[in-house]
Parts: C-alpha cells; structure tokens; sequence
C-alpha cells in the first residue's frame, strides 16, 4: 500500500514516492508529492502532459470527457488523458500525437498525411484528438466501414464542422484506401 | 482538481479497511469518468482527502460463465462487456446498453461497477462551485429538491420522493430487465442486492464502508427477442431522456415471457410489471402493444416540464414490445 500525501512524501524512502510511466517510447520517471516539480495525485494525465513533460501536442478543451480533444493511447486505447490520473498510469505505455511521426526522419505517420491531404481540419484544435481515437481505431480494425469510422471518433468534436473530411482521411488511411 | 492523497488498494478487503479508517473522507475511484468531474466541479458538500484506487486490485475484470449465470467483475470495462462474445450470446441487451454509453473513450475507462454507482446528472446538484458557489439540495443533506420548482425537464416522471433526479445508468435498465443482482461486500460481510432495489430516490442501497464486487446475471434464452432503445438529445456522450430494455420471448407467435423495465425516468430502473401480465400469453399485435405501453407508464405523475417524457416512454416501450 502506497500512501501519497505531502506527510508522507517528505518521511518516506524517495523510491516509493515515484511514478513510472512510458510516453512516446521514453521511460519517464518522476516523483510523486506536492512540491511544485512533483506529480500531484490531483493531476491529470493531461496536465502532466502538458505542463510537466511540454508535450502540447495534446489539447485540453472541456476538461470533462466530453468532447475528446485530449485523446492519448494508453496501452493502445484510446482513453481521455483529461480523466485519466497520472498517478494511476504506473507501467503504462503513453502514445500521443508526437509520438506518431519518425523521429528520426521527421516523417508523417500515414493517417497524419492523409489528414493533411484531405484538409481534415480547420481550427485544428480538435486534430490531435481525432488523429489518436483514429490511430486506436485503426489499430483495431485495419478496414473500417465509414460507418465504423464514425462510430469510433463518435467521442471527438470539431466545432468547424471537419467530420466528413476527417472521414474521408481516415478511410484513406485504413488499409482499403491503400 | 484541488489536491488529496491517492491509495492504491490491493484487495476489496483492504479498501473496505481504507474506506473505515477515512469515515467518508475517502472516496473510491474506478474508471474515474463520473469521480474526476465530481472533484473537478467540487459540488460536493464535503471535498474529499483520499481517493482509493480500485484499478490495481487484480482480477476483479472477469466476465465468466458459471453454472447458467453469468458473473462480471465490478471493474470489466464497458468496453469489454460490448465485445465479450459470452454477453453478446446470453444476454444481448447488456452488450447492446453498454455500447449506448458515452463514447469509445469513455467506454474504455469506465466500468460496469462504476457505471452502476455514478451519480445523479441533476444540474442543480452538479451546478459547479467555481460559478457562483455550488446548490444546496434535499440530496446534499438540506433544503428541498429545486427541481420541483425549477426546471426539470430532464428529472423523474415517477417514484421521485424529496429528490427527482433519475438514475442515468444505461446498463441498469439491461441488467433490471435480466434480473440481474449485485453482489457487495462491506464491513459486515458479503450481501446480494437485486438491481431493482438497489436505487433509491436520495441514495442507492450501498451502506457505508461497502463496495461493488460482483454483478450476476441469469442467462437468457437464445430465442427471445433482446432490445435495448435509448432516446437521447445527441446521440454520443449523452445520457437518456428516456430508455427501454425488453426482454421477450415467443413460442407461436404467443408471448411466453416478457420483460420490461424504463429508464431515466424514475430514481432506478422501473420494471413495467402490469404491462408485463397484460402481454403474457398474448399474442403480439399493434393494439396489444399500445395498451402495454399506456399501461406501463400508468403510474408517471409529470413534473412541471417534464410531461413530455411520457409520451416518448409509451412510443420506446411500444416499439420495443413490437420489434
């Protein structure tokens, strides 16, 4: 039983007060407490994105899992980082929107390109959001139906009205657009 | 989210020990998609100081058949429960509820255990304490229902009782319908609770310091007829106005055993028991399923707003008797 308050990070062994978790294929080690470079357990997997690891990639619109914009991959699935506890990420594996190119190359994951051929964005604040639940739909089912394609951005938003050229993108992107 | 402590419970046991060690200053978090925008919203009269994870005690996600009952663990994922190919044979209509939640995200985190225990959506209730300062209601613990004078367009058009806010789980309506039961245990042991029973108008059944373990659902014959219908203002990430699971089966065209029950219009699912005897040894027509219908939603007593919600129960429930 790990107890994660402030009391006990400041008595305990340094070990047990830290939180392990993979993001785009780097190990991140970081402490758990209340001190300002600490994981508070209050914090999102979004925040910690965000504001501990710079990775802005991934967008925070509703802040209540509504809407779908801070889509990550935990483990392959597609879940909201804005409901998702860091704390409670110990050993997971992390995947967001800049995990998805080469980086070593700087190459685009195939279904980034085809959101970039089809325009499949406005604003493009939603994107990163409809680009991961369409990575983890996509890693599911390798040839949705365009109706399976809705259905599985059915939790992603766009208030520019994108959608039917997300579709099309992710359509190209699966394996029957190839 | 202002901060609090975070446990990981090992066991049922050891949360049931965390849970009395905290005397309500510990809630407990599975999925964590109704807990995180509770604490986010802080609506709540008093901010918790512990979360208690359940997600790392193990094996606690089964879905498994045994001896003609299906057993699901509190923490199988509703995204499980839509694929598992042991729900979609026995008991369709949980699989075909489960699917009708939120969205695939949502889906993926939340569990069936969650799912049952999730608070009410009552916007007096969860009117967030950053605007203004939250609302004190009769299921805070003071003053009445504001509901009731207010706008309840969305609330209970029957058993209400000081609180009318309806009971917004899609899956307890399936599992109401399949004659399901909980299995919780606490302090004082393991009990059973039947879904039914399990919500109540300011509260559901859950005494202090118990915890959902278990959900046991009857298997049902392959030849009945499964629904699950679900009238929503949006079809994604939203809850029911009003749902309607059946469960029917017909040897002859003659109806041999019919199950209904309506959600989101009272504080729990509501089986539709007199609709029910009127169907059986019936055969199904038009006429039969109008009087059903008007007979199921016999006892509404509508709100001020909210009258319109009858009209669209009677049609879920007609047609679900139809299909």
């Amino acid at each position: 039983m790990v107890v994660r308050t402030q009391k006990y990070t400041r008595k305990r062994a340094r070990e047990t007060d830290r939180i392990s978790l993979t993001v785009n294929g780097q190990v991140c080690t970081m402490e758990v407490g209340t001190a300002p470079h600490q994981i508070d357990p209050a914090h999102t997997l979004a925040y910690t994105l965000r504001e501990t690891l710079g990775l802005t990639g991934t967008k925070v619109s509703c802040d209540h899992g509504a809407c779908g914009s801070c889509t990550i991959l935990i483990d392959g699935k597609a879940a909201l980082s804005c409901m998702t506890l860091t704390v409670e990420c110990e050993g997971k594996r992390i995947t967001t929107i800049e995990g998805l190119g080469d980086p070593g190359t700087g190459a685009l994951d195939p279904l980034q390109q085809a959101f970039v051929d089809h325009t499949a964005f406005q604003c493009g604040f939603c994107t990163p959001g409809m680009i991961m639940s369409a990575k983890a739909l996509l890693g599911e089912n390798p040839s949705p139906t365009e109706e399976e394609v809705k259905e599985g951005l059915s939790g992603n938003f766009c208030r520019c009205i994108s959608h039917y050229h997300v579709v099309k993108a992710v359509l190209a992107a699966s394996c029957k657009g190839r | 989210m202002r901060s609090f402590a975070h446990i990981n419970a090992r066991t049922i046991d050891e949360a049931i020990a965390l849970l009395r060690r905290y005397r309500g200053r510990a809630v407990l978090n599975a999925g964590g998609t109704d807990l995180l925008s509770t604490l986010k919203g802080e609506y709540l009269s008093r901010y918790p100081e512990v979360v208690i994870n359940l997600k790392t005690i193990p094996d606690l996600d089964y879905i498994r058949e045994d001896d003609g009952l299906l057993r699901i663990g509190a923490l199988a994922r509703l995204s499980d429960i839509v694929r598992s190919p042991l729900i979609i044979s026995n008991c369709r209509v949980l699989a075909d509820a489960a699917r009708s939640v939120a969205s695939p995200q949502i889906r993926n985190a939340a569990t069936i255990g969650g799912n049952l225990c999730q608070d009410v959506r009552c916007w007096y209730y969860r009117y967030p304490r950053h605007i203004g300062g939250a609302i004190q209601c009769a299921r805070k613990g003071s003053g009445p229902c504001l509901a009731v004078k207010g706008d309840n367009r969305y609330h209970a058009i029957m058993n209400g009782k000081r609180c009318f806010a309806v009971c917004p789980s899609d899956t307890a309506v399936a599992l109401a319908v399949l004659d399901a039961c909980i299995h919780v245990s606490g302090p004082e042991g393991d009990r059973t609770i039947a879904v039914t029973d399990f919500f109540g108008p300011l509260t559901n059944a859950l005494r202090s310091n118990e915890i959902v373990r278990e959900i046991e659902v009857p298997k049902v014959s392959g030849l009945s007829g499964q629904t699950f219908l679900k009238f929503t203002v949006r079809e994604p990430i939203d809850f029911a106005i009003v749902s309607v699971a059946s469960v029917i089966t017909r040897e002859e065209g003659v109806c041999t055993d019919v199950r209904i029950a309506l959600g989101a219009v009272a504080p729990g699912p509501v089986r539709a028991g007199k609709a029910e005897e009127m169907l059986k040894g019936n055969r199904i027509d038009e006429e039969i399923a109008a009087r059903a219908a008007e007979q199921a939603l016999a006892g509404a007593r509508p709100l001020s707003k909210n009258a319109y919600k009858i009209e669209i129960a009677r049609t879920l429930v007609k047609r679900a008797i139809l299909k």
